[in-house]
C-alpha cells in the first residue's frame, strides 16, 4: 500500500527534481569557450572522402581536410595548392601518307619558325609519318593556322578520326599537356609524404567504375596521367579543354592507405576517418550530430590556431537559429526575411554577397506561343522583377542579366537588364499579332494567351515568383494557371520529359563558364538539360569555342558574347540573383595570416572576398586565444 | 510515430484474442503452441508486409542520386555506374530480390554513404531508446498522478482542470508546442537545448557534464511525453471510476477499509492492468523514434534516420528500417497478448 503511493507520488517528484537539477545545472554553465569553431550544417555530410561526395555538408568538412594541386585564392584566381607550379602546353600532331611528305613539311615549319614568333612553338618533331609540333599555348587557333599554311603549300595532312560521334574528323590530333611541380614538405596526416603518386592514384581511383566517382566526367578526356618522378605529374588530354585546369582543384587521396583495399571497403575503412593533407585531422563523428577536426600541427603552411572545428548537423532551418543565439555554433546563414532584424542589431557582424544562383522562368520553346522572340521580350518586359526582388527577398539581391552572376569573373556587367515596361510589352505583343479579346485575354488565330506555370512545393521563393508572374502578366492580356507539385514529380513528368509550358527554376553553379550541358543544342533530349529546346547556331559555336579555349582575355570576350547572345534571345525570363548573407556573433573571430613577405603576419577582422568570407578557416582565431606568431614559420 | 497511447488497447483486446468470462481456468492451454502459431502467421505476414513496403518506397517519383538530379556536372555514364552499383537499373521484382538477400545476409548497404543498413541503425538505437524509454516513464508517472487524482476527486476542480489541461495537449500538435518550448528555453532563459550535449564549453566536473546530457534528454522527452500523460490520465480516470462503482469497492468501503487503500490497493490495481499489458504495445514506438522532436531538437534518434530516409530516397535503408519497424510491431503484438493474459485470469489464449 504504503509502496505504491511512493511510486504514484515519489517518481514524479523525483523526475521533476532532475530536471530542475539539470535546467539550473544548463543556466549556470560557465561560458568559458574551448579554442573550438562550431559550424551548424543542415545536412549530415554522406562521406569524408573527397572523391566519392557530392553534397555540400560532406564538402565543406572534406575542404578542411584536404587539399588539391590547385585552389582558388581570394580575388578567385587559380593559384598551387600542393602544386608548387604547373604549366601548360601542347602536342599537335599532323600525319602523312610517306615519310617524304612528313619530312618535307617539318623542314618548312622549321624554316618558318624564326618569322613566326606568335606561334609560340617550342619544337617541330619528326617521328615515323607523323609531324610533331611542341607548343607553348594549348588551344586550336594556332594549330589551325598551321594547318592552312601547310595545305597553302600544297601538303595534305591524313585527317584523324573524331573522338565523338558527330563531331568532324579533324585534321590534326591537338593534346593539351599539364606539367604539375609539387610540393616537398607536404605530409599526410599520418605521417608519409605526399607525392606524384597519390595524385596518380586519385586519377585512377576516379575512373576506377567500381568507386562510382561522381567526378569522372571530369577527367574522361585525361589520356594519360604519368609521374616522372616523385614530384612531378603530367597529365595528357585528348583534345583541348580548358574548364579541365579547375578539375585539378580536386582533393587528392593518400595512395599508400588506399592502393591495397578494395574501393567496396572503403565506406568502412577510410570514408568515415579519413586522412588528408589539409589544416585540419580527422577528429570524431558521431552520426547525426557532429564531425571534430583536430588541428594539424603539421600544415605545410603552418598549424591552424583553431584547437578543432566542429561540424553540428541541426537539420531544422529555425533549430539553427536558436543554436546560434545560444552561442552553440557560431555562424548562421540568414534566411532572407531574417537579414532585415539582423542588419541593424549591433551585436552581429554581417557578410553579404550576391550568389552564384539565379532564379529563372523556363519557356518551353517547343510552345508555337513561345517561339515567337517578341512574345518572350514582351513578357520579360511585362514582369516588375524590381517587385519581386523588393517582396520576395526583401530587397537583397539583384536583377539577373543572364546566365552568368555579378560574382564570376567572366560575368559582363554590360548587359542591361530589359526594363520594366508594360506599355511596350502590350506594343509587343499587338505587333506579334495576339490581339486583346473579349475576356481580356489575347488571341491569335483563334488560340488564347495562355499557359500552365509550374514550380516545386517547399520552395516558397519560387511559388511566390509564380504568383507574382501570373499577376503581372494578367495586365497585359496573358492568362497564366499555376500548378505546384512535388520536386520529384516536377523532374519526372514534366521536366525531364520536356512536357510543359513554362517552369520556375534556379541554377546554382561554380565558377566555371563551361554552360555546354544547360545550351547546346545537342543536349535537348529527354533527362537532359536543355530541356527549354533552346537553339542557337552562334551559341553552339561559343560553348564548343569556349571549352577550347585557353586564354583568359578570349574567354572573357567570348563568355561576354554568350551572354550577351543568350540574355537577348530570352530563352527564359531571368529573374534575380539572391544575396546570401552568413551572421557571426560581432568580433568573435579574427583572421590572422601569413602575408606575401616571409615572416609577415596580416592581422584583419572577417571580412568579405571575391572567394567568400570563410575560404581561410585555418587562419581563423578567437580572439580570447591570441595566436603566437613567433612560433610559426609562414 | 508518436508513441501509441494504450488508450486503443481495445481494439487488439477484440481482435486478438476472445473473452471467457465464466471461464476462470486458462492453466490447462498449451501456450507453446499459441506462440508457435502466432510466429508462422507473423512471417507471412512480415513477407507480405516487405513486398507492399519495398514498391511504396520504389515506386514514389524521385531518385536516390546524391548529387540531385539537375546537375551539369554529372554525366550520363555516371548516372548509370551509379544505378549498376546498386541494381538501380534492374526491374522492380529483381530489385526486391536483390534487397531481400542482401537483408538476411546483412550485406545491405545504405545507397547515400555506402555503409551496412543495420550498422546505420543500430548506431542511432541508443539515443532513441533513451529518448523514448524516458518519454514513456515520464508519460506513465505523470499519467498516472493525474489521472488518480481526477478519478479521486472526480467533478471537482482537480478534475475539470486536469481535464481542460488533457484536452489542450491532446488537441495541439507536437511541432507547435516543440518549437514554442524551444524559443522560450533559449530567448528568455539563454540555455542550450539542441543535440545530446552542450557544445564548446570546458565542463567543471563529470557531475556537470552528466546533468548536462541529462537535460539534452528530459527537455525532448518532456515534449514528447506531454500527448502521452494527457492521454494516459484520461484513460486512467476512465476505467479507474468505472471500478469504484464496481460491487468489490462497495464491499471494501463496507468492511470498513479506509478510503486510501480502497483507492490504491483495490481499485487502481485493478485499472492499471491494461496500461502495464499496453508496454508492449509500445515496444515499436519506442524503437521507430519521433520525427518531429527528433528534428527540431536536433537529436540523432531513429526517426529521423527514417525521415532522412525518405528524402533521400534511400530504398535499402526504407526497406530496411518498414521490416525492422514491423517486426517488432509483430512481436509487441505478441507480448502484449502474453503480458495480459498473465494479469488477466479471464484471457485464455488459444
Amino acid at each position: 500500500m504504503r509502496s505504491i503511493r511512493l511510486f504514484l507520488y515519489g517518481i514524479p517528484t523525483l523526475l521533476g527534481l532532475l530536471l530542475v537539477a539539470a535546467f539550473v545545472n544548463a543556466s549556470f554553465l560557465s561560458v568559458v569557450k574551448k579554442n573550438e569553431m562550431s559550424i551548424g550544417t543542415m545536412g549530415e555530410p554522406s562521406t569524408l572522402n573527397p572523391i566519392q561526395e557530392s553534397d555540400s555538408a560532406s564538402g565543406d568538412v572534406c575542404g578542411l581536410m584536404f587539399n588539391g594541386l590547385l585552389k582558388y585564392n581570394q580575388d578567385l584566381e587559380i593559384i598551387g595548392d600542393l602544386a608548387t607550379s604547373w604549366e601548360l602546353s601542347q602536342e599537335t600532331t599532323f600525319q602523312f601518307s610517306t615519310e617524304e611528305e612528313a619530312y618535307k613539311t617539318t623542314q618548312l615549319l622549321q624554316s618558318l619558325l624564326p618569322t613566326h614568333p606568335e606561334w609560340q612553338l617550342n619544337s617541330v618533331a619528326l617521328a615515323d609519318k607523323k609531324l610533331l609540333l611542341h607548343l607553348k599555348q594549348p588551344g586550336l587557333q594556332t594549330s589551325e593556322i598551321i594547318f592552312k599554311t601547310l595545305t597553302a603549300s600544297g601538303f595534305h595532312p591524313l585527317p584523324f578520326p573524331s573522338l565523338d560521334k558527330g563531331e568532324k574528323e579533324s585534321p590534326f590530333l591537338a593534346e593539351p599537356i599539364i606539367r604539375f611541380t609539387l610540393r616537398h614538405d607536404v605530409r599526410w596526416h599520418d605521417g608519409a609524404p605526399f607525392t606524384s603518386a597519390d595524385v596518380a592514384f586519385t586519377y585512377h581511383a576516379i575512373m576506377d567504375e567500381r568507386v562510382a566517382s561522381p567526378r569522372s566526367s571530369d577527367f574522361e578526356l585525361v589520356s594519360s596521367l604519368t609521374t616522372p618522378d616523385p614530384y612531378s605529374v603530367i597529365v595528357r588530354y585528348k583534345k583541348p579543354f580548358s574548364p579541365a585546369l579547375l578539375s585539378w582543384m580536386q582533393a587528392i587521396l593518400p595512395a599508400h592507405l588506399l592502393e591495397k583495399v578494395e574501393p567496396t571497403k572503403w565506406a568502412e575503412l577510410y570514408n568515415r576517418h579519413p586522412i588528408g593533407t589539409g589544416p585540419f585531422k580527422f577528429g570524431e563523428w558521431k552520426t547525426n550530430e557532429y564531425i571534430r577536426l583536430i588541428k594539424n600541427s603539421d600544415y605545410y603552411l603552418g598549424s591552424p590556431w583553431l584547437d578543432s572545428v566542429v561540424f553540428r548537423v541541426l537539420p531544422d532551418p529555425l533549430t539553427l537559429q536558436l543554436a546560434f543565439q545560444t552561442r552553440q555554433v557560431d555562424f548562421w546563414n540568414a534566411e532572407p526575411w531574417a537579414v532585415q532584424g539582423v542588419i541593424k542589431d549591433h551585436r552581429f557582424d554581417i557578410f553579404s554577397s550576391a550568389g552564384n544562383m539565379y532564379n529563372y522562368i523556363g519557356w518551353n520553346l517547343r510552345r508555337p506561343m513561345f517561339q515567337d522572340l517578341r512574345v518572350r521580350q514582351a513578357m520579360a518586359e511585362a514582369v516588375n522583377v524590381a517587385q519581386m526582388i523588393r517582396y520576395i527577398i526583401y530587397g537583397h539581391g539583384v536583377q539577373s542579366t543572364g546566365i552568368f552572376t555579378p560574382k564570376m569573373w567572366f560575368f559582363d556587367p554590360k548587359v542591361q537588364p530589359l526594363p520594366y515596361d508594360p506599355e511596350a510589352a502590350k506594343k509587343l505583343l499587338d505587333a506579334a499579332g495576339w490581339k486583346l479579346g473579349p475576356d481580356g485575354i489575347r488571341i491569335k488565330d483563334g488560340k488564347r494567351l495562355s499557359f500552365t506555370l509550374l514550380a516545386n512545393n517547399g520552395n516558397e521563393i519560387r511559388r511566390d515568383i509564380a504568383t507574382l508572374v501570373q499577376d503581372d502578366l494578367k495586365k497585359v492580356g496573358i492568362e497564366v494557371k499555376v500548378e505546384i507539385y512535388e520536386w520529384a514529380v516536377l523532374l519526372k513528368n514534366f521536366v525531364n520529359k520536356g512536357e510543359f509550358d513554362a517552369i520556375v527554376l534556379g541554377w546554382g553553379l561554380g565558377n566555371d563558364f563551361d554552360q555546354y550541358a544547360i545550351w547546346h543544342s545537342s543536349q535537348t533530349h529527354p533527362q537532359e538539360l536543355n530541356f527549354v529546346d533552346f537553339q542557337n547556331p552562334t551559341v553552339d559555336h561559343l560553348l564548343v569555342d569556349l571549352r577550347q579555349e585557353y586564354s583568359r582575355p578570349a574567354i572573357l570576350s567570348m563568355a561576354a558574347e554568350l551572354q550577351q547572345t543568350i540574355y537577348a534571345e530570352q530563352p527564359y525570363l531571368f529573374l534575380f540573383v539572391p544575396e546570401g548573407t552568413s551572421v557571426m556573433w560581432k568580433g568573435s573571430y579574427r583572421i590572422c595570416q601569413p602575408g606575401t613577405k616571409t615572416g609577415e603576419w596580416i592581422d584583419s577582422p572577417v571580412h568579405m572576398t571575391k572567394a567568400g568570407w570563410n575560404y581561410n578557416i585555418e587562419w581563423f582565431y578567437r580572439p580570447e586565444y591570441p595566436p603566437d606568431t613567433e612560433r610559426m614559420r609562414p | 510515430m508518436k508513441p501509441e497511447s494504450p488508450a486503443n488497447l481495445s481494439e487488439f483486446q477484440v481482435s486478438a484474442f476472445k473473452f471467457h468470462p465464466f471461464s476462470y481456468d486458462s492453466s490447462f492451454q498449451p501456450m507453446s503452441s499459441f506462440i508457435i502459431r502466432r510466429l508462422a502467421l507473423s512471417v507471412v505476414l512480415l513477407f507480405i508486409i516487405s513486398i507492399i513496403s519495398f514498391f511504396i518506397v520504389t515506386l514514389t517519383p524521385g531518385s536516390p542520386y546524391p548529387w540531385g538530379e539537375l546537375n551539369p556536372k554529372i554525366s550520363k555514364e555516371v548516372k548509370e555506374t551509379f544505378r549498376k552499383k546498386f541494381h538501380l537499373d534492374r526491374p522492380l521484382p529483381e530489385q526486391y530480390a536483390f534487397i531481400m538477400r542482401d537483408l538476411f545476409t546483412g550485406n545491405l548497404r545504405s545507397i547515400k554513404d555506402d555503409r551496412p543498413v543495420m550498422a546505420r541503425i543500430l548506431e542511432r538505437l541508443p539515443a532513441t531508446l533513451a529518448l523514448n524509454f524516458s518519454s514513456i516513464l515520464i508519460s506513465l508517472a505523470f499519467g498516472t498522478l493525474l489521472g488518480v487524482t481526477a478519478a479521486r476527486h472526480a467533478g471537482g476542480w482537480q478534475d475539470v482542470s486536469g481535464s481542460l489541461a488533457a484536452i489542450v495537449f491532446i488537441a495541439l500538435p507536437g511541432f507547435w508546442i516543440s518549437y514554442l518550448i524551444a524559443i522560450v528555453l533559449v530567448n528568455e532563459f539563454h540555455v542550450p537545448i539542441l543535440g545530446t550535449q552542450s557544445y564548446g564549453i570546458d565542463f567543471p566536473n563529470a557531475a556537470a557534464a552528466i546533468l548536462d546530457r541529462l537535460w539534452h534528454l528530459l527537455v525532448p522527452a518532456t515534449v514528447l511525453a506531454l500527448g502521452g500523460i494527457a492521454v494516459q490520465s484520461r484513460y486512467l480516470r476512465a476505467t479507474m471510476i468505472e471500478s469504484l462503482r464496481e460491487d468489490y469497492i462497495r464491499t471494501a468501503r463496507a468492511k470498513g477499509l479506509s478510503e486510501e487503500i480502497v483507492l490504491y490497493k483495490h481499485a487502481l490495481r485493478n485499472s492499471i492492468r491494461p496500461i502495464l499489458a499496453g508496454i508492449g504495445m509500445l515496444l515499436p514506438a519506442m524503437i521507430s523514434g519521433s520525427v518531429v522532436i527528433e528534428t527540431i531538437f536536433a537529436y540523432p534518434g531513429i526517426g529521423r534516420l527514417s525521415y532522412e530516409a525518405v528524402l533521400e530516397r534511400d530504398y535499402p535503408t526504407l526497406v530496411a528500417m518498414n521490416f525492422f519497424v514491423a517486426a517488432l510491431i509483430l512481436l509487441g503484438n505478441l507480448i502484449s497478448d502474453l503480458l495480459y493474459a498473465a494479469v488477466d485470469p479471464r484471457v485464455r489464449l488459444e
